[in-house]
């Protein structure tokens, strides 16, 4: 399930960016979860030898992919930290979603990201109460950011 | 710094065109819409010039803020204006609020999150528009697009107003909402 703790939190990576850089591994990406986030957020292709075609930018290293598909890949590849997911913007949504059907993750937000019209199971740990829509979820959320 | 400023910022690939038209703006919106490179754009060509092969049009300089010495590097910038990418914690703080305060730059600031502590206009909230690909005769076009404040509203429609506050915005809103507009505080964020 998608965990969410909302507003300003302790030990959270907040620039992701920075983490990326300094701590991606050549290998996440050939990772095919990775290359479809890739292709589905930043409409880029990873090609053979790890560098991505973007049709944006030409071809680009990892660590020039946008911040929100760096932070999705640092939320799927790094368990051991939370990461700030407000870095990601609405068209991230969905994977956080996806992420978490497999496994439990814990983000922290520090805005309102739109999870869509569909039924969701998320948690919002500052009252730890789980939503199923944004309109519950607007209703807790709202209160921390 | 007064009134509204056009800026062009372009690579061979890139173009960026934007109007500013108060000290304030924020630029939000979906991830890999050039946010980011917009900021890295503007950080190469502080640091490296005419060599970027970038060019700035604007009448004021652009300069960009970053990181835990954002205080010393803002210290030294006057009648510019100051970009601050993603990722930097202190443009919620407010400190960095005191600082905007007592400065005469324009500041464009990505982030998605609530700056609580800055007076900006919702009409200053864009997102990123481009059009074009890589590789063809033009660069990649980018303008801003405003994200919320497009919609019209009409006073006559008009019927219930809820103001967070419940001291002199609370106030002023009930004065100016006569008889016909029911007007409610919140008090405070927990109503919602």
């Amino acid at each position: 399930m998608l965990n969410i703790y909302y507003g300003d939190m302790e030990d959270v990576i907040y620039n992701t960016s920075v983490y990326f850089k300094f701590n991606y591994e050549k290998e996440w990406m050939s990772s095919p979860e990775v290359i479809q986030m890739i292709k589905d957020v930043d409409n880029s292709e990873v090609l053979g030898n790890g560098a991505i075609d973007s049709p944006v930018m030409g071809i680009i290293a990892p660590t020039n992919l946008s911040g929100g598909v760096k932070t999705l890949i640092l939320i799927d590849k790094v368990r051991d930290k939370i990461f700030n997911a407000s870095n990601c913007g609405d068209n991230c949504a969905g994977w956080l979603l996806k992420l978490a059907e497999k496994d439990d993750i814990v983000i922290n937000l520090r805005h309102l990201m739109n999870f869509g019209d569909d039924e969701f199971k998320i948690k919002i740990l500052n009252d730890d109460v789980i939503v199923s829509n944004m309109n519950e979820l607007i209703r807790i959320a709202g209160r921390y950011v | 710094m007064r009134g509204s400023y056009h800026l062009i910022v372009q690579s061979a690939h890139l173009k960026y065109e934007l109007d500013l038209k108060r000290n304030i703006t924020v630029i939000q919106g979906d991830s890999a819409t050039g946010k980011t490179t917009l900021a890295d754009m503007i950080r190469e060509y502080i640091l490296n010039g005419s060599d970027t092969g970038i060019t700035i049009s604007c009448k004021v300089k652009c300069r960009l803020i970053e990181g835990n010495t954002w205080k010393e590097q803002l210290e030294s910038i006057v009648e510019s204006i100051v970009f601050i990418d993603e990722g930097n914690k202190f443009v919620a703080s407010k400190e960095f609020a005191d600082a905007i305060k007592n400065s005469d730059n324009y500041y464009v600031i990505i982030t998605r999150e609530s700056l609580n502590t800055l007076p900006y206009s919702v009409n200053e909230i864009y997102g990123i528009h481009s059009s074009g690909k890589y590789n063809s005769l033009e660069p990649v076009y980018h303008s801003l697009y405003r994200i919320y404040g497009d919609d019209e509203c009409k006073v006559s429609d008009i019927k219930n107003i809820i103001v967070e506050d419940s001291n002199s915005g609370y106030q002023f809103f009930k004065h100016l909402s006569g008889e016909r507009i029911n007007c409610l505080s919140a008090n405070g964020k927990g109503f919602f």
